[in-house]
């Protein structure tokens, strides 16, 4: 199949919206909807003429990444790249979908690079701004809230998107495989050591006695027990709950040398 | 005193959807969401303080501060801080700190919990399911999928603003008066912790592919020393590093960003990381 350069065009669109932070589809239909493969690859699909067969394809690129989770800024991977550009590459050489997954994969990782260049360049921004609340003018704080980063993010997404879908699997795959081995590792690691950041940014936020007693509580339920992260938000939940009561009546163990727990919580009103 | 400056309920709903749809528009690794929350507030700055100069400046540069949370369970975070400023407009003695207090105390607790319940568990069942029928080239995967995601978090993140507006509303004089925001920060802070404790453990991957050879030996480095050691000692690390970084030293969060960049290229050139 012959992808137009229009067509082309389209595909790089569609990866723009699926980005996380586009304004267009609201946050939850960027990157809970149009970044997701299963989506992305259906709409591609449409492009394309054959919307089944995007939507097959789009379903097997999106397995490896059902547990995507972007957390405080950092993404480990791109899933929309993967969906889109995958997609495309994969119907036009006319490959069944496991394969189509295998194409796809070293292109979530080399989406990553787009996004930190996002994440940083609009820092820019944030400084006009800056300079914008000076002169307590909140339209062109607004203005630079959406105009300039928006402007970069289509340019950063859609060029590469629409270049690499229409230069093809051909010409990119030679490339991909020039980069296979070391510089895909290089990139697997680094996309597995940002979301630390995201987390630390989150710790350091809540910054109180105890949070990394607490976050260590947390790591090993997962790393030793293996439980899901919805369990754990459970028992947090009970935990927090807890440490809360105790804290505001810290003189407990009376209740357990006797005295009703009424007395206890009469006589600690203020303790906190 | 000027008369009553109140927000109207389309005031407080047209806030909630400018968050919804610009809340990310220029997310960035200084201030994250500084700028989509002065965003969301442009038409409530206005109308609270578009008489007094100098509060309209300080109401704008109070929230040009660093804010990131989930932003639809996080979304009644936003919604306190709207009630909070509508009370502060109307002479309540609500200071700086009170606002900053609840911003800065409730986001990292609600990151942690929202995206735990958004993007860990919700996505993932309806991924499941969508995936299942699409695979088969039904298009009501891709379809359904994309209306159960609107239609569970849209209404989730709308009830989350409004009760955020109204529990601000309603208990500023508790808040204020007794200490029951420094509870609930208490319980939510360790409760967030515990959960950024497991997502960490889930996303952070930090692999030793070294492997040692003594003779006909061969010794895997990840599984004899640092599995041996303290399982997910490496992620951990890495975690307690990064943090250590931007609170001890005070590091810029792109600084930071590209210390992990370089350790991951370091790690894997020399195949010491994979």
């Amino acid at each position: 199949m012959h992808i137009t350069l229009f067509q082309a065009i389209l595909i790089g669109v569609v990866y723009y919206l699926g980005n996380i932070g586009t304004p267009w589809l609201s946050l939850l239909g960027s990157i809970s909807v149009v970044y997701k493969p299963l989506v992305a690859g259906t709409l591609v699909g449409f492009i394309l003429g054959d919307p089944v067969q995007g939507c097959i394809i789009g379903a097997a690129i999106n397995l490896p990444y059902v547990a995507f989770i972007s957390a405080g800024g950092t993404a480990p991977q791109d899933p929309g790249l993967a969906g889109t550009v995958g997609t495309a590459w994969a119907m036009a050489a006319g490959v069944d979908p496991a394969t189509a997954v295998t194409i796809a994969l070293p292109l979530g990782l080399l989406g990553t690079m787009i996004w930190v260049a996002h994440m940083t360049l609009d820092v820019t921004f944030v400084h006009m701004a800056d300079k914008a609340a000076e002169e307590g003018n909140i339209e062109k704080i607004c203005f630079y809230h959406v105009a300039p980063p928006q402007i970069l993010m289509f340019c950063l997404c859609v060029i590469p998107a629409t270049i690499a879908t229409y230069y093809g699997s051909t010409a990119v795959q030679g490339l991909i495989e020039q980069l296979t081995g070391t510089p895909l590792t290089v990139l697997q690691v680094i996309g597995g050591l940002l979301p630390a950041l995201g987390i630390a940014m989150n710790l350091r936020a809540i910054s109180r006695p105890g949070t990394l007693l607490f976050y260590m509580v947390g790591f090993i339920l997962v790393q030793y027990l293996g439980l899901p992260v919805i369990a754990v938000a459970v028992l947090g939940g009970v935990i927090g709950y807890f440490y809360t009561v105790l804290l505001n009546h810290n003189s407990l163990p009376q209740v357990a040398l006797g005295g009703t727990s009424q007395a206890v919580i009469d006589e600690d009103e203020e303790d906190f | 005193m000027a008369e009553e400056k109140r927000l109207s309920k389309k005031d407080v709903v047209k806030a909630f959807w400018r968050w919804t749809f610009f809340s990310h528009a220029n997310y960035n690794y200084e201030r994250l969401e500084a700028t989509g929350l002065v965003h969301s507030y442009k038409h409530i700055i206005k109308k609270l303080y578009g008489d007094d100069s100098e509060e309209y400046r300080a109401c704008i540069k109070r929230h040009m501060q660093f804010f990131n949370t989930e932003p639809h369970i996080g979304g009644v975070i936003p919604g306190i801080v709207l009630a909070m400023e509508e009370e502060r407009a109307n002479g309540a003695p609500i200071t700086d700190e009170a606002i900053n207090g609840v911003k800065t105390g409730l986001m990292g607790p609600f990151a942690g919990i929202g995206d735990t319940l958004w993007q860990g568990t919700l996505t993932p069942i309806l991924l499941a399911f969508g995936i299942s029928l699409g695979s088969q080239g039904n298009l009501m995967g891709p379809l359904v999928y994309t209306l159960l995601m609107f239609g569970v978090m849209f209404p989730a993140a709308y009830i989350c603003w409004m009760k955020g507006y109204e529990l601000g509303k309603d208990g500023i004089e508790k808040i204020l008066g007794g200490n029951q925001l420094q509870m609930l920060i208490t319980g939510a802070s360790a409760m967030g912790a515990i959960v950024l404790g497991a997502l960490s453990s889930q996303f952070v991957t930090v692999n030793c592919a070294a492997v040692i050879k003594f003779g006909a030996l061969e010794m895997n480095v990840q599984e004899t020393v640092f599995d041996a050691l303290f399982k997910g000692i490496l992620p951990l690390g890495v975690t307690m590093l990064t943090l250590y970084l931007l609170k001890n030293k005070k590091m810029k969060a792109t600084t930071v960003m590209g210390i992990l960049i370089i350790i991951g290229l370091i790690g894997g050139v020399i195949g010491f990381l994979g």
